[in-house]
């Protein structure tokens, strides 16, 4: 590679210095002076002369986590390119700017990468979504190393692209919610967490009072006293604090809904840490890290979601991806709140399939649907009457009053028991 | 000596691993930095073999440290032997004899865990934390001064500092959010599923003795099966174990019976079985095709 040859080390540190400083500015990758002069020294330990290393070893300071490694190819293959082009202009982790408005018919496009439409063929395509499968078309290579083999060195956005074009591909936009009712939906979020009580945790643990008897402890502390137990120690089983898997459509037929929903998720999100958020269109995504670096307060902008949003419905495949891929998010103090009108076009057995496995391992899982706020509402919707023998309940979502109730409604489902378990 | 990156390759590939580029490099800047590596990827993608395989290709120790719900510091760092200590008390007693704290706190009765079984290793140890995302938040606050002072301090003792610095890697399945904090004190490697080629190269140095079409038709049968979405996506380990399980039954090629018969050494849940059925009838009938 030309720029990485037998540098001066001024040059070669210059170069390094550049590039860090641009993964932090447009994508807020965590990179001190720290993170920089480690870098330096791994490539002391590398042929820098092999671009493959080089990457590989700045690759493994600089990015921390699958999302930033693909960002960190993308940006690689643009600031190091080798055929003397300038480089594209990629599209930022995070909004630089404030998201702009849903793309209108003509799709104009500004710059790319702030441009709010369907990026035009042929040019720097936006990040990849995480929803991307590897192996799938226009998902990155298989191979040990994502996004390592050379055959995606002088094209590295090309899968990108491809993707953005497919025809089965959600339009994508950017999410604005800026109606100011956060401290209501707040209200509801605490509502919500409270109103949920999985029980004890099976595992003891040291509590002021207990149960059991904590031998080892008494034992460790009498070591302390000669051998005389004077102070006895306890063992108990503490409360299982929920966590929350939140599974929101955002698929056009949810309209307006969604854009409420995403906002409660937030507001979630902001009273515990024990949140996880994805959305899905006809692809899925986490949006945890997105609604994480949000400002509590400020109007909720959120970067364009590709095939996440807006676009078709496939929730079958989505919840399958997530039942399959996120298994480990899932666990028996999970409650998964789905929230959807049920609106699908995909193949009805696949949500039985996921959410037979899904319920299988969580604590619970609660669909939320704003058409079941309707007055003489059945769940006649071909996802939803698949999925109604797994939930524990089908609740109305049409508006902040249902939000407000839904921990009252969710305690009173509860108590009434499910509404059918699969086996 | 610090290995370069194209030793250790070809050490892993010694010992039937095949390490790409990057892995190696990372393992590479692990040694060569003394920084901890952390490895995530899916379940099955050898994250722990990895670890493994460094400390035979360094030639060292392989020290472990499970990662669970509730794992607190005093499992992974030391305990006292109570039961030792009392009987020493009583021995005591009896003889008539007094004891000091300094008789009852002595290294006798200290029982290392990995943590400081890692730092008091006289050669730099591998030291393996798999599954951190198990852990709660507060033993991955507390791992966090581990790794910066390689120090920990015995209250009884006082502090006892790494006699040498070993090399760490971390393993996570994502299924919990680490923190930055932790991220930003380690290098971090993501690993995917190997390719096709990758996949064959492990399974012939993994069962030397296997019959090349039916490694190749093992491989290419288990990477269609990826394509679809699985609750359960076979791994590595379940290539391995598939091949391996043909070999038992003398297959010489892969055919719809003996498909049928090993089935569950690839494909674990019921319903993954049904879901790819067709996909394997397609397998099993090109196999044939072909042989």
């Amino acid at each position: 590679m030309a720029e990485l040859g037998p540098a001066a080390p001024a040059a070669l540190s210059a170069q390094v210095t550049a590039f860090a400083a641009r993964l932090r500015d447009r994508h807020v990758f965590l990179i001190g002076p720290g993170e920089v002069q480690t870098a330096l020294e791994a490539l002391g330990m590398v042929d820098v002369l092999s671009r493959r290393e080089v990457r590989a070893a700045l690759r493994s300071v600089l990015a921390a986590s699958p999302e930033q490694v693909r960002v960190f190819d993308l940006e690689f293959n643009a600031f190091f390119r080798t055929d003397g082009h300038s480089a594209p202009r990629l599209p930022p982790l995070l909004p630089e700017t404030p998201a702009p408005a849903a793309p209108g018919p003509g799709g104009e496009a500004g710059e790319p990468g702030e441009a709010a439409g369907p990026p035009e063929p042929g040019a720097p395509a936006p990040q990849a979504t995480p929803g991307e499968q590897p192996g799938e078309p226009g998902g990155p290579p298989q191979g040990q190393e994502t996004g390592d083999p050379d055959s995606n060195d002088h094209d590295a956005d090309a899968p990108v692209i491809r993707t953005q074009l497919s025809p089965n591909a959600a339009p994508g936009a950017a999410v604005h919610a800026g109606e100011g009712d956060l401290a209501q939906l707040l209200r509801a979020a605490s509502d919500l967490i409270r109103a949920l009580e999985l029980g004890r945790a099976r595992r003891l643990r040291p509590m002021p009072r207990g149960s059991k008897l904590d031998a080892r402890r008494t034992l460790h502390a009498a070591a302390r006293t000669a051998g005389d137990a004077v102070t006895l120690r306890w063992l108990g089983r503490p409360r299982r604090a929920p966590r929350f898997l939140l599974v929101l459509d955002g698929s056009r037929s949810m309209g307006r809904d969604a854009t409420l929903l995403l906002r409660f998720a937030q507001a979630l999100h902001l009273r515990s840490r024990r949140v996880e958020v994805f959305a899905f269109s006809t692809g899925l995504l986490r949006l945890t890290p997105l609604l994480r670096r949000a400002a509590p307060g400020q109007p909720l902008d959120l970067p364009d979601l590709g095939v996440a949003w807006g676009g078709g419905t496939r929730i079958g495949e989505n919840l399958l991806r997530l039942a399959r891929d996120e298994r480990g998010r899932v666990d028996r103090h999970t409650v998964i709140l789905i929230l959807s009108d049920g609106l699908d076009t995909g193949d009805p057995a696949l949500v039985a399939r996921a959410l037979r496995d899904l319920r299988r391992r969580a604590a619970g899982v609660v669909w939320l649907s704003p058409l079941a706020a309707t007055p003489g509402y059945r769940p006649v919707q071909r996802a939803i009457a698949a999925a109604l023998p797994f939930l524990d309940a089908l609740l109305p979502a049409g508006g902040a009053d249902d939000l407000h109730r839904l921990g009252r409604r969710l305690r009173a489902a509860r108590r009434a028991g499910p509404t059918g378990r699969g086996g | 000596m610090i290995p370069s990156v194209n030793e250790l390759q070809l050490a892993f590939q010694a010992r039937g691993y095949v390490a790409g580029d990057a892995l190696a490099t990372s393992l590479r800047l692990v040694v060569g930095l003394g920084r901890p590596l952390l490895l995530e990827g899916p379940a099955g993608v050898g994250k722990t073999e990895a670890a493994k395989t460094l400390a035979a290709a360094l030639g060292t120790r392989l020290i472990r440290l499970q990662c669970y719900e509730g794992l607190d510091a005093q499992a992974a760092l030391y305990e006292w032997n109570y039961a030792r200590q009392l009987l020493h008390l009583r021995a005591a007693e009896l003889r008539g004899e007094g004891l000091s704290d300094e008789d009852l706190y002595g290294e006798q009765f200290l029982m290392p865990r990995p943590l400081l079984q890692a730092i008091q290793e006289p050669q730099s140890a591998v030291l393996l934390i798999d599954e951190i995302d198990r852990a709660d938040d507060a033993f991955e606050a507390f791992l966090l001064e581990l790794l910066a002072e390689w120090q920990i301090t015995v209250p009884e003792l006082g502090t006892l500092s790494a006699v040498s610095r070993p090399h760490v890697i971390l393993t996570s399945n994502r299924s919990r959010e680490l923190s930055d904090a932790l991220r930003r004190r380690c290098l971090y490697h993501w690993t995917e599923y190997p390719t096709r080629a990758q996949e064959l190269q492990i399974v012939h140095s993994r069962l030397p003795g296997i019959n090349e079409t039916l490694a190749r038709q093992v491989t290419d049968a288990v990477h269609a099966l990826r394509a679809l979405p699985l609750g359960k996506t076979p791994g590595v380990a379940e290539t391995l174990d598939w091949a391996a399980a043909l070999m038992t039954l003398h297959a010489d090629h892969l055919d719809a019976a003996a498909l049928q018969a090993t089935l569950g050494a690839v494909l674990k849940l019921r319903e993954d079985q049904l879901l790819a059925a067709p996909t394997l009838q397609a397998v099993a009938a090109q196999a044939q095709s072909r042989g």
